[in-house]
């Protein structure tokens, strides 16, 4: 009997390794992607002032997400934002042309390829800019339509 | 009355959770692996009329790559003509709608075209793979 529980023991040891490698395996990272802002506003999200850090700035709608997700508006790509930007994504779709979408505050990001209606995180607040490609290849921040937005933020 | 106590031997109880730890992990690996890495399902279908046979050559999207974004519309429809289909128009910012034509490549038909137009603007282009 003492052989068994020692067995026990070492697979459930082995198990968690094994499960803890898995985990935190070496699934391809998603390089980040480069969004020249067209706007060059002095504090951008991930600054720091006075101490504190800036988690959103002009150009982003902030929502109160209270912890719920937030969901990809179609079939596309989740890129970190370089340079980098703690808790902001870039979320692009070949649906959309033209768009990118910054997404900052969230947690728990699901980087790489997503379909509509993936969890791309969730947290406390969603701040959520729209950004338009112009002719100089810049990004320009602009008002973001509802329907974008409703999709984020709910399941369909 | 008294509850026949049911008496498990722990070591026996430990053999079970480490021989189905492994198998519990290898679902997580399947399941992980099944989502990452493949291309999202294109999710939108063409509204209204489908003009089959519709299809672009190399030459013509040569020509329409040279157009920058924000340029007028009709220096991009001058070089696609008509398209294959429209997908569902689209607000993507405040006060435009988005309308977005499908233009399959002629030399790769699976490959889709697509281009963004807001008013009499060309906004921009993307490749949708099938």
């Amino acid at each position: 009997m003492q052989f068994s529980g020692w067995l026990g023991k070492g697979g459930m040891i082995a198990g968690i390794v094994f499960l803890n490698s898995a985990c935190s395996a070496q699934y391809p990272t998603e390089p980040p992607r480069t969004v020249q802002i067209q706007q060059a506003w002095q504090l951008q999200p991930g600054d720091t002032i006075g101490g504190h850090q800036v988690v959103a700035g002009l150009g982003d709608i902030s929502i109160d997400l209270k912890g719920d997700g937030a969901y990809a508006p179609f079939g596309g790509q989740v890129q970190p934002l370089k340079p980098d930007v703690k808790n902001c994504v870039v979320f692009s779709s070949p649906e959309i042309p033209a768009y990118l979408f910054r997404l900052c505050g969230l947690q728990n990001l699901k980087l790489g390829e997503v379909e509509q209606g993936d969890v791309i995180g969730s947290g406390a607040y969603l701040h959520f800019a729209t950004l338009r490609k112009q002719t100089d290849g810049t990004w320009a921040m602009v008002e973001p339509a509802h329907d974008i937005l409703e999709r984020i933020l709910r399941s369909l | 009355m008294t509850h026949p106590e049911i008496s498990f031997p722990s070591s026996k109880l430990l053999l079970i959770a480490a021989l189905l730890l492994p198998l519990v992990v290898i679902l997580m690996i399947d399941l992980r692996t099944g989502s990452s890495g493949r291309m999202p399902r294109r999710t939108e279908t063409c509204q209204g009329a489908v003009s089959e046979g519709v299809i672009i050559s190399r030459e013509q999207l040569a020509e329409f790559l040279t157009i920058s974004e924000r340029d007028p519309r009709t220096r991009v429809e001058e070089v696609l003509k008509a398209p294959y289909c429209q997908l569902p128009g689209l607000s993507v910012r405040a006060g435009a709608t988005a309308e977005r034509l499908v233009y399959p490549l002629a030399f790769d038909p699976k490959t889709w075209l697509i281009v963004l137009y807001e008013e009499d603007e060309y906004a921009g282009y993307r490749f949708l793979i099938q």
